[in-house]
């Protein structure tokens, strides 16, 4: 791809050589009037070959290429088909997609372990981030399948990734369970118990 | 090691339980009345012309000096309760105030200035019978103190005893006067019933007797209600039964009978059955009474008369007239004597003593309050004017222990509602919503009717509310421009409603007299008041609010059933709390004696609660019994029980009510009233809500409470009380079944016994004698791990008893009575409210009482905030929530949630009245008093005008690099 870029670059300085041959003199009347201005200009227009003082040196010894055609390259077009060699670079590329979540895990465990189980922000952010990313991943589920659509294992990927995110978040949730932050107890849900209806009504006290 | 951790750990938890006052907020919403009960002698003080004293001596054992421009206390000093701190004889000379106290026990003289004791002596034993100040020579030097058998002379300056006589013949002679004439002698005067007067007449110097002799007179039964002593050592008596006046010169050797003067030949007659009174005057302890005195022959009939060498004239009439008094100023005695003017007044005019004329233009106007009780007591202050003519101010004393300050012509300059030192009961209700909050809540009640007519109708509601807020506006305004000082924010009736978050309550007070207060809770201004006649003076009282301010417009409804300790009969008074009148509902005869009520849940058509009255036949009548009423009783008849203790036979008894308003017996526990005799039981406030059903343990399990809405509390004390083997019992019954649930003793111990019985848990006081000391008790119970039914909770289908927890500590203090704090909802963490004697209120959070607490320190319980337990109690000063507004004898604390799920209101009384609020979690749901509004909104607006000027900043900014 990058020898692409090399090719139209080299086209393009082509083609500004070869506009630059009428109308010289408006150019060079530009260029003396400005004095120092013609210098700053963003770009210029060398209409007139030989006649630019600037690189007159340098444009002597390529004289031949104004002979070529507008698009005219003189070294060899790539070759752009697919190969072999691709194909598996793909594969190979969409492979690190599928793992991606599950190569993750192991350092998810050791940040685990490193904030340990009290509740205060830091933790808390970790578990959040945690939690959100294999969520978030889920969610752009199609997004992932259409990167891994040119890989032919594409659906044994889609699982690997699938799986791997869902690892991810399960570690979320034994994170927030074992900082208890799951409503897992029956005293979670005490706030809730409504306060029993009495079935007797009852009174009295000392004879007055 | 240990011990660092268990104190920091209990520091930590004080850390965040300490709430106190700050300086700022004292008087914010809290408020103290002081009170002294009923007057039993007051005096003004006459040294000075400038004076403004009034000392009172009251028969709550309190001797008070009160400002009488004011009406408020200069200082106050109260005694012990009961016999021992009774105030016998109040008597004033100069600067001095002579008080014996405790039937003879003490003799005190105070400085009345400042109310400093100047000395005090006890006497010697015997009980008391009189006492005078006894001068020479134009001047009071000693006090005469005459006891049952013993005379003793004390010198008034120094208090030291001069000599103390025997009195002769004590054991058949009861001595009951003392007379002195300023002439060096004492006389003792005594009687033997129907048949002869002893007079003994004592030397001053050294208690020599000068002289002793015995009168003949048959008629007689008593000195002390019948006769006096006036002019120059006269002794007058009068009687009923022979319609006579007798006069004995004291002093006199050779008369040896009584002179008897028929009150006929002075065209008088005593009103059948009433015991004549004398009064008499003696402007000058050191010198003789004058001559003039009052003859009561009537409740509403006086004369003044007057003994002129031997012969006793009339000097004026006074028929009708209520009361009569003589007052001193200066040289002059004048006679003040109220006459009835009309059906709702009386007047009070000046005489001159010594002639009987009328001063001019001294008529002060009294009112009687129409809700008020009768007067009783006239006490005068007379003065000389500038152009020396005599001006007086007189003190009015009602049935109902109201005491009214007048001057002329009739201005009320004060007014003391002494019946309010002794509340029995008291209840708080929600104050009404205003007329547009009544309208907009009116809304909800209508029944719909089609859509056009609703949404006119919430138009004009609407409508409604935008006049009232303009008006508000417009008095806002016109306020404003009033000066600040002619703005009175006084409270009545009118425009007193209920506040945004509920906390202005009407305190609806039942005083021991049978006078009703309703008082504003935030400002402590009585706002109405309602005497009831007739009540005897050991009647008990149950206060009971049948309908709330929440049935518009249904006005709420109070009912007072008062009975009669002696008769056993009851009877109901049925008023609206808010306006303190009288229901025109007809009330339920009452014709057996009324053994307990029971208010229960249902309502009649009209919200009002239905109260059940049990009688002696355990019959019961409901209130109010209309057909609805009925027909909802008898289909929940059976779910209806009562429980009945009798102390003296030491029985529980449960009944449960039938369909024709009968009841059966169902249960009766027996506790043998020669062992142990039942002090007190308690249920659960009715009103109580318990939040949360269970503890969350530390490994995050529940403990379920076990919530009996049925359970009682029944605390028991021996009979025998030797600190060895006394005991205090408490034992847990169902109401409805009878079942003991638990039954704890706590060996050497006494009472008296406080003890609150709430949620899941008892509260209890008491004496440890063994170690002398006081301590705490606390229970707790718990179903355990699962609840056993929990959707309804029946007490017939109980299987498993719960688990109780039960943990002791010591509390440094003697306690007057204990309350626990009550909240809306029941989610605010609870304090107990203990009442000291000391007049402080300490609020000690509940915490601190869980039988839950370890004694070593585990992860469980750290997780579970629990305080290590430590035996001690602590008492800090800054959870007293009255800080130095201490409240005399404190004999009940009153709670009532309000509107503010972290508010109580509180209220202590006892000889005074302490209201305030108190926040056991602190004051979670509202922003706090001192909250920086300049600052937060500061800030907010700084923030926002920043972000406008950066915004657009970035917005120019943006642009110029586009054209760059």
């Amino acid at each position: 791809m990058s020898r692409g870029r090399k090719v139209s670059n080299a086209v393009l300085k082509r083609r500004s050589d070869v506009m630059t041959s009428p109308g010289a003199q408006g150019g060079g009347a530009l260029a003396t009037r400005g004095g120092a201005t013609a210098k700053r200009m963003k770009w210029a227009l060398e209409l007139s070959l030989g006649n630019s003082s600037r690189n007159r040196g340098d444009r002597q010894s390529k004289d031949g290429d104004v002979m070529y055609p507008v698009g005219y390259s003189d070294k060899p077009v790539p070759d752009t088909s697919v190969q072999e060699a691709d194909r598996n670079l793909v594969e190979k590329r969409c492979w690190d997609v599928a793992l991606g979540p599950l190569k993750q895990i192991p350092m998810n465990l050791f940040i685990m372990y490193m904030s340990g189980n009290t509740i205060s922000i830091f933790p808390i952010m970790m578990v959040c981030m945690m939690a959100w990313r294999p969520i978030q991943a889920l969610m752009s589920m199609s997004a992932t399948f259409k990167l891994l659509e040119s890989s032919s294992q594409q659906w044994l990927q889609g699982l690997v990734y699938l799986v791997g995110n869902l690892l991810g978040s399960a570690l979320a949730i034994y994170k927030c369970q074992s900082m208890g932050l799951l409503p897992t107890h029956s005293s979670d849900w005490l706030a809730f118990i409504e306060p029993p209806q009495r079935l007797e009504i009852m009174g009295g006290g000392m004879v007055m | 090691m240990a011990w660092l951790v268990v104190r920091l750990a209990i520091s930590v938890s004080l850390l965040y339980t300490a709430s106190a006052v700050f300086e700022d907020q004292v008087g914010k919403f809290d408020w103290r009345q002081q009170f002294i009960g009923k007057v039993r002698f007051a005096l003004f003080d006459t040294h000075s012309q400038a004076s403004k004293k009034l000392l009172v001596a009251t028969d709550k054992n309190v001797f008070a000096s009160l400002n009488s421009r004011t009406g408020d206390l200069f200082w106050r000093h109260v005694d012990k309760t009961g016999p021992e701190g009774h105030i016998d004889v109040l008597l004033m000379y100069g600067q001095d105030a002579v008080v014996v106290v405790g039937n003879g026990r003490l003799l005190r003289s105070w400085e009345t200035t400042v109310g400093g004791l100047k000395w005090e002596t006890v006497l010697d034993t015997g009980s008391f019978q009189a006492a005078t100040l006894v001068g020479v020579q134009d001047y009071v030097k000693h006090v005469a103190v005459l006891k049952k058998s013993a005379i003793s002379l004390h010198d008034l300056s120094s208090g030291s005893q001069i000599w103390v006589e025997n009195l002769p013949d004590s054991d058949t002679v009861q001595y009951q006067t003392i007379y002195s004439g300023g002439n060096g002698l004492v006389f003792v005067l005594g009687v033997v019933p129907n048949s002869h007067i002893v007079i003994v007449e004592y030397k001053i110097e050294d208690g020599e007797i000068m002289n002793k002799k015995s009168v003949e007179a048959a008629w007689m039964s008593s000195l002390e209600n019948s006769c006096t002593v006036i002019s120059s050592g006269i002794l007058l008596c009068a009687d009923q039964i022979t319609q006579s006046l007798y006069t004995l010169p004291l002093q006199s050797a050779e008369q040896k009978e009584m002179r008897q003067i028929h009150l006929q030949t002075l065209d008088l007659e005593v009103a059948s059955g009433f015991q004549p009174v004398l009064t008499s005057t003696r402007p000058n302890p050191a010198q003789p009474p004058l001559s003039e005195f009052f003859l009561q022959l009537s409740p509403d009939h006086h004369i003044l008369l007057q003994l002129k060498d031997g012969l006793i004239a009339p000097l004026r009439d006074f028929n009708p007239s209520y009361l009569a008094a003589f007052a001193t100023s200066g040289e002059r005695t004048v006679a003040a004597v109220m006459s009835p003017k009309n059906d709702t007044a009386c007047s009070i005019n000046l005489f001159s003593a010594d002639t009987g004329r009328r001063h001019l233009d001294t008529t002060i106007i009294y009112h009687m309050d129409p809700n008020g009780g009768k007067p009783n007591r006239l006490y005068v202050h007379a003065f000389l004017k500038k152009d020396d003519s005599v001006g007086y101010r007189v003190m009015v004393q009602t049935e109902d222990h109201t005491l009214t300050f007048l001057q002329q012509p009739g201005r009320v300059v004060w007014m003391r509602e002494e019946a309010l030192a002794d509340v029995v009961t008291m209840e708080m209700v929600d104050l009404p919503f205003t007329g547009t909050q009544a309208e907009l809540e009116g809304e909800f009640g209508k029944k719909a009717d089609g859509l056009l007519p609703m949404v006119l109708k919430r138009l004009s509601s609407q409508f409604i509310l935008l006049q009232a807020w303009l008006a508000h506006l417009w008095k806002l305004f016109y306020d404003a421009r009033k000066p600040r000082s002619s703005v009175k924010n006084e409270v009545t009736i009118d425009i007193l409603s209920r506040d945004e978050f509920n906390l202005q309550k009407m305190m609806v007070m039942v005083t021991a007299s049978g006078k009703l207060f309703g008082i504003d809770s935030k400002s402590g201004t009585i706002l109405w008041k309602q005497y009831l006649e007739n009540i005897q003076p050991n009647s008990v009282f149950k206060l009971i609010v049948q309908r709330t301010t929440a049935h518009f417009p249904h006005p709420p409804q109070c009912t007072l059933l008062i009975k009669d300790k002696d008769t056993g009969l009851g009877s109901l008074y049925v008023f609206n709390p808010i306006f303190g009148k009288k229901s025109q509902i007809s009330v339920p005869a009452l014709p057996r004696p009324v053994l307990q009520t029971l208010l229960l849940p249902v309502i009649d058509q009209d919200y009002a609660k239905v109260l059940l009255l049990i009688d002696d036949q355990y019959k019961v009548t409901a209130f109010p019994s209309t057909k609805n009423v009925l027909q909802q009783l008898q289909d929940t008849a059976s779910s209806i029980f009562f429980y009945l203790v009798d102390s003296s036979q030491g029985k529980l008894s449960g009944f449960r009510l039938r369909k024709d308003l009968s009841t059966e017996l169902i249960w009766e526990v027996v506790i043998p009233a020669e062992v142990q005799k039942i002090v007190a039981v308690k249920g659960k406030r009715a009103n109580e809500h318990v939040h949360s059903q269970g503890r969350v343990m530390g490994d995050r399990s529940v403990l379920y409470k076990y919530l009996n809405p049925n359970l009682l509390a029944v605390i028991t004390e021996s009979t025998d009380t030797h600190q060895e083997r006394s005991f205090v019992g408490i034992f847990l019954i169902d109401g409805v079944t009878g079942r003991i649930v638990h039954e704890a003793v706590q060996r050497k111990a006494r009472g008296p016994v406080h003890f609150v019985h709430s949620e899941n848990w008892v509260v209890y006081v008491y004496w440890n004698s063994k170690f002398r000391r006081n301590e705490f008790s606390v229970l707790e119970l718990f179903e355990g791990a699962e609840l056993y039914n929990s959707t309804v909770f029946s007490s017939l289908d109980r299987p498993h008893p719960p688990q109780v927890l039960q943990q002791s500590y010591i509390f440094p203090a003697p306690i007057s009575t204990l309350e626990a704090t009550l909240t809306e909802k029941g989610i605010t963490s609870r304090h107990l409210l203990v009442g000291l004697p000391s007049g402080n209120i300490l609020s000690l959070p509940k915490m601190f009482l869980d039988p839950r607490r370890p004694e070593v320190v585990s992860e469980q319980s750290r997780e579970e905030n629990l305080i290590p337990y430590a035996p001690e109690m602590p008492i800090r000063e800054e959870w007293f929530i009255n800080y130095n507004q201490t409240v005399s004898r404190v004999r009940g604390i009153y709670t009532a949630p309000s509107g503010l799920e972290s508010t109580c209101l509180v209220v202590a009384y006892g000889l005074d009245i302490y209201q305030t609020r108190v926040f056991p979690s602190k004051q979670f749901d509202v922003l706090k008093d001192d909250y920086d509004y300049v600052l937060i909104s500061s800030v907010l607006f700084g923030l926002f005008f920043a972000t406008m000027i950066s915004k657009r900043l970035a917005e120019v900014k943006l642009l110029n690099r586009a054209w760059r």
